[in-house]
Parts: C-alpha cells; structure tokens; sequence
C-alpha cells in the first residue's frame, strides 16, 4: 500500500528472470465516468496493516497455485482520473499462468483487502462505493 | 472496560471522527461487541450492516474473542 504514484514497469522487473517465457501485468486505472456519473477523482481509504498483510498473502496463494513470482502494489490517497490504483505483474514460464495468477490477484483484491473508493463527481458530490463484506472464517484456508 | 475502534470507509461519514471510544464487556465476542457498538451509533446503526470488526493482523469471525491492541470496524470492500 503506498501514497506514492504506482510503478508497474518496476513491478514487472521485480518478477522477471530468464526463466521465464511470459510476463503480464494489470493495471487498474480510475475512470472518468461510473454508473452514469462523470467522476473527478477517487479517494482510496484503507486498514494499513491488514491490508498490506492480505496482498501478501494473496501473492503467496497466486505463487503456491501456479508456477510464478508475483509483484503486487495498491494506491492510498486522492487519485486523479487515469491514475493507476493498482499494478499486479506476474512472470512465468508460460503465459497461461501468468494471465491466470494476475486475474486471481485482482478478484482476490476486490473480495479481501480492507481498501474503500469514494468518488468525488464533478457536480460536487460523492458516494462511497458498495463492496463485499468481510468474513473472518476465512483465515482458515489463508496460506 | 473502554477500547478504542477505528472507523473506516463510509463510517468516516457517521460524524464520529475516525475512531470511537466504547464500553465492553471482558471478554466479548466480535458479535456482541458490534451489537454493543451498533448501539453507540444510534441514528446511524444502518451504516455497521455487513461490517467486521479485524486487527492489524485478521478479521474477526463472529464467535473470535476480541484480543488487546488494535481494533478496527470494516465496511465492506472495493479495492482495485
């Protein structure tokens, strides 16, 4: 979890080897317009320490599922529209896994790790975004 | 005894600042203390539905014990 603008070429340097016959990356990037309203930026709250916990663990669960290394960084604070919220690079022997671990890595994101949007609309307004709710039996299948 | 809970997310909105300060029973567990803090938020108990409360390190299920240290109560979430 970082202030700091996102890196994603670093991310995929950090998974590279010449091991590796394919390297894919995701980067999520905040949109202009969302469910009919024009967005001006977006707010990134977040639970620190358990957030940057569970994208390590997410990461360790992509790399015990297939045979890759992954990289996997997330925005905090006010983005500007295009601004990258989240970079994920996975490097791999073949590019089936590779696409596999990175769109793991993202859903896994989106169900698990304590991270709220609010969007701040060009009329002024804004509106936290609706998400999935936590559940603490969970932590039994954590690696 | 009084333990202080951050509050994140759309409970930043609640006007309680980014924590609250409750009194819980020794132990309780985290579905008694969201019922408890559920009514510390009076008019705006709605804004708690589908929240858990998690350390620094874990979410809590609902039959955990709350531990000491740090404590925070979680929306629901939408990162990416």
């Amino acid at each position: 979890m970082t202030p700091s603008r996102l890196d994603p070429a670093a991310l995929c340097r950090a998974v590279s080897s010449p091991k590796h016959g394919a390297l894919a990356a995701f980067v999520g990037t905040v949109r202009a317009v969302h469910a009919g309203r024009r967005v001006k930026a977006v707010s990134y709250d977040c639970f620190v320490p358990l957030a940057e916990k569970e994208l390590a663990r997410i990461a360790v669960a992509a790399e015990r599922r297939w045979p890759v290394r992954v990289a996997v960084a997330h925005r905090t604070g006010r983005l500007k529209i295009g601004e990258a919220s989240v970079a994920i690079a996975a490097g791999s022997g073949h590019r089936a896994e590779a696409f596999e671990a990175c769109r793991f890595v993202i859903e896994e994101i989106k169900r698990r790790v304590p991270v709220w949007k609010l969007e701040h609309y060009e009329t002024g307004d804004g509106r936290w975004l609706a998400g999935c709710a936590l559940h603490g039996p969970a932590k039994k299948s954590r690696p | 005894m009084k333990r202080k809970i951050e509050l994140y997310g759309r409970l930043r909105d609640a006007g309680l600042g980014a924590a609250v300060s409750v009194d819980l029973p020794r132990p309780v567990t985290a579905r008694r203390a969201l019922s408890i803090l559920k009514m510390s938020f009076g008019s705006k108990a709605a804004l708690l539905d589908g929240c858990a409360l998690a350390t620094g390190d874990e979410v809590l299920s609902a039959s955990d014990e709350l531990p000491a240290g740090r404590l925070a109560l979680l929306p629901p979430v939408c990162g990416g």
